[in-house]
C-alpha cells in the first residue's frame, strides 16, 4: 500500500447539524487517483467540501499534512459571469495563497501562471472574457488556475459538466496525463463511468447514505454494481 | 466658459463642494464595484438612506439630552454627525450581510423597508431639530452646501484611506468576492476579508452621506459601476473607468448646477443616467453592427 496522504476518521458530513452521511473511515493514497462516484444528493460535493475546509465537518477528522496545497477545480457554472476577468485574471489567482495580504505578484509567478495555461492549452484564449468562454474553455483555465497553486492534491468538482464529449474526453486525458507527469493525487467527482473505469485507480462511491472505497476492478464489476444498486442480472 | 472659470477660481465660494463632491465621484465608484459585483446592488440603495437616518439621530441626541453642542467647538457638530452616520451604516451592513448569507427570508423586502423607513424617520427627526435649519435637512434632499476646510480635510483623509485599502489589498477582496471556495482553499482569512470589504463600504458610504447627501451617495456608488460594465473587458479597466465617470459626472454636473441655477444632487445623478442611458444605447447598436458584419 503507497503512503496515506489523507484519512477520513469517523468523519459526518452534512449542512447545518443534519448529516448526509456519517461513520466515513478511509486513505486516500499520495499520489493514487480516485473518483468519487455516486446519485446527485449522495454527498460527493458535500465530502468535497468538507474536505476542503470550505464546511466543517459534523463529527470525526480529516488528517492530512498541515502543509498539504490543495488545487481546487471547481463547476464553471458556480463562478458568477458579471465579474469582467479574463481567463489569464482567473487563473493568476491560483498564487494569491502564496503571496502575502498586500504583497505583488512577481513576473516569475505571472509567468508560471503563462506555464500553466500553456500546459491546460488555455493560453490562446486567456486574453477573453472568462464569462465569453465556452464550457471546456472554462475548465482548462480552472485547470490552470489548480496547478498555479502548486497543489499536492487537485480536486476536481464534477470538471465535464456542461462540456461536451470531445471536450471531456480531451480534459480526462489531460488530467491523467499531468497525474502520471507530476504524481499528482487526483480526487475526481464525476458521474461518468466509462471515464472512471478509463482514468481512475480507486472509487469512492456514496450509495444511499452508505460508503465504498476500493480499486476500480474491485467497485465496477458487473457483479458489484448490481450489488450495490439491489438489481439482478 | 464663464462659469467655469468661476468655479475653478480659488475665490469661489463653493469650491469646497466641488473639490468634496468630485473627489465622492471618483472614490464611490471603485466600492460601488464590490456592491455590484456581489450583487448586493439593494444594498447600495438602502445604505444611504440609513447613514442619513444615523445623522439625523446624532443630531437629535443633543436636542433630547438638552446638550447645546456649538459648546463644545466649531466642528463638534460635524464629528456627531460623522459619528451617527458612520454607525448606523456599519451596523446596518453587517446586519444586512448577515442576513443575506443567512439567505433566508425576502432579502428585497428587507432592504425596501429599511430604506423607505431610514427616509421617513430621517425627515422627521431634522424637521423637529433646529440643527435641520442649518443645512443638513437640505443636505439630505440632495442639495450640496457649503464646506468647510475642516469637512473637507476630513473627507479627502477619509477617502484617501479608503483609496489605499482598496489598492493595497484588491487582491484579497477580489478573491474573496469572486470564488469564496478557493479563497479558503488557499488559507485565506475569509471572514477578515468580508469584514474589511463591509467595514470600507459602510465607511464610504457614511462619508459620501455627510460630504454629499444620501442621493448624490447612491448615484456615485452604482451608476457608474454599471454603466462601464456594459463594455469592460477587465477589473483593471472596469474599476478605473467607473471611477473617471464618476469623477468627471460629479464635476459636470456641478458645472450644469451652477449654470443653470439647479440643486447640485439631482442634477449629478441625471446627469449619470443619461450617460448610462447614452452608453446602453450605444453598446446595443455596436452588438448589432457586429452581427450583421458577422452575418455578411
Amino acid at each position: 500500500m503507497s503512503e496515506k496522504l489523507i484519512t477520513f476518521e469517523n468523519l459526518a458530513i452534512g449542512y447545518e447539524n443534519h448529516a448526509v452521511m456519517s461513520g466515513i473511515s478511509l486513505s486516500i493514497a499520495r499520489s493514487s487517483f480516485t473518483a468519487i462516484l455516486g446519485a446527485n444528493g449522495s454527498g460527493k460535493s458535500t465530502l468535497l467540501k468538507t474536505l476542503l475546509g470550505i464546511q466543517p465537518p459534523i463529527a470525526g477528522k480529516i488528517l492530512c499534512p498541515g502543509q498539504a496545497v490543495f488545487g481546487y477545480v471547481p463547476q464553471s457554472v458556480e463562478l458568477d459571469t458579471l465579474y469582467p476577468l479574463t481567463g489569464f485574471d482567473v487563473a493568476l489567482m491560483g498564487v494569491y495563497g502564496r503571496i502575502r495580504p498586500g504583497g505583488l505578484v512577481s513576473w516569475q509567478e505571472r509567468n508560471f501562471v503563462h506555464e500553466c495555461l500553456r500546459a491546460t492549452a488555455a493560453d490562446q484564449f486567456s486574453r477573453k472574457k472568462f464569462s465569453q468562454l465556452s464550457g471546456g474553455q472554462k475548465q482548462r483555465v480552472l485547470i490552470a488556475r489548480a496547478l498555479a497553486t502548486r497543489p499536492d492534491i487537485l480536486v476536481l468538482d464534477e470538471p465535464t459538466a456542461g462540456v461536451d464529449v470531445a471536450a471531456t474526453h480531451a480534459l480526462l486525458e489531460f488530467i491523467s496525463q499531468i497525474h502520471q507527469e507530476r504524481k499528482l493525487t487526483i480526487l475526481l467527482v464525476t458521474h461518468d463511468l466509462p471515464l472512471v473505469r478509463k482514468h481512475a485507480e480507486q472509487v469512492i462511491w456514496l450509495h444511499e447514505g452508505k460508503i465504498l472505497h476500493g480499486t476500480v476492478a474491485e467497485l465496477l464489476t458487473p457483479q458489484r454494481m448490481a450489488e450495490i444498486f439491489e438489481i439482478e442480472l | 466658459m464663464e462659469t467655469l472659470r468661476q468655479i475653478l477660481s480659488p475665490d469661489f465660494l463653493l469650491r469646497n463642494s466641488v473639490y468634496t463632491s468630485v473627489m465622492v465621484g471618483f472614490i464611490c465608484p471603485l466600492v460601488g464595484v464590490y456592491l455590484v459585483l456581489r450583487r448586493l446592488v439593494f444594498m447600495g440603495v438602502a445604505l444611504p438612506q440609513i447613514s442619513s437616518t444615523g445623522v439625523a439621530v446624532a443630531l437629535s441626541l443633543p436636542l433630547w439630552f438638552g446638550i447645546n453642542v456649538t459648546e463644545h467647538g466649531a466642528h463638534s457638530e460635524h464629528l456627531l454627525a460623522f459619528v451617527g452616520s458612520t454607525v448606523f451604516s456599519l451596523i446596518a451592513i453587517l446586519v444586512l450581510a448577515f442576513m443575506e448569507r443567512r439567505g433566508r427570508g425576502l432579502p428585497e423586502g428587507r432592504l425596501g423597508t429599511a430604506y423607505v423607513v431610514a427616509a421617513a424617520l430621517s425627515i422627521l427627526l431634522l424637521s423637529k431639530n433646529r440643527f435641520g435649519e442649518a443645512g443638513w435637512l437640505d443636505l439630505l434632499k440632495g442639495e450640496v452646501i457649503t464646506i468647510s476646510n475642516f469637512d473637507l480635510t476630513l473627507t479627502a483623509v477619509a477617502l484617501a484611506l479608503v483609496l489605499a485599502v482598496l489598492g493595497i489589498f484588491h487582491k484579497e477582496l477580489l478573491l474573496v468576492s469572486f470564488d469564496r471556495a478557493l479563497a479558503v482553499t488557499l488559507r485565506k482569512k475569509v471572514v477578515l476579508w468580508d469584514a474589511v470589504m463591509y467595514l470600507l463600504i459602510g465607511f464610504t458610504v457614511s462619508i459620501a452621506v455627510l460630504s454629499v447627501g444620501p442621493l448624490i451617495a447612491f448615484g456615485f456608488l452604482l451608476i457608474p459601476v454599471l454603466t462601464v460594465r456594459l463594455f469592460a473587458r477587465n477589473m483593471r479597466q472596469f474599476t478605473i473607468t467607473a471611477s473617471l465617470v464618476g469623477g468627471v459626472a460629479s464635476f459636470l454636473g456641478f458645472l450644469a448646477a451652477y449654470q443653470w441655477d439647479l440643486p447640485v444632487g439631482p442634477t449629478d445623478v441625471v446627469l449619470l443616467g443619461i450617460i448610462f442611458a447614452a452608453v446602453w444605447i450605444g453598446h446595443g447598436l455596436v452588438k448589432i453592427f457586429k452581427k450583421e458584419r458577422r452575418e455578411t
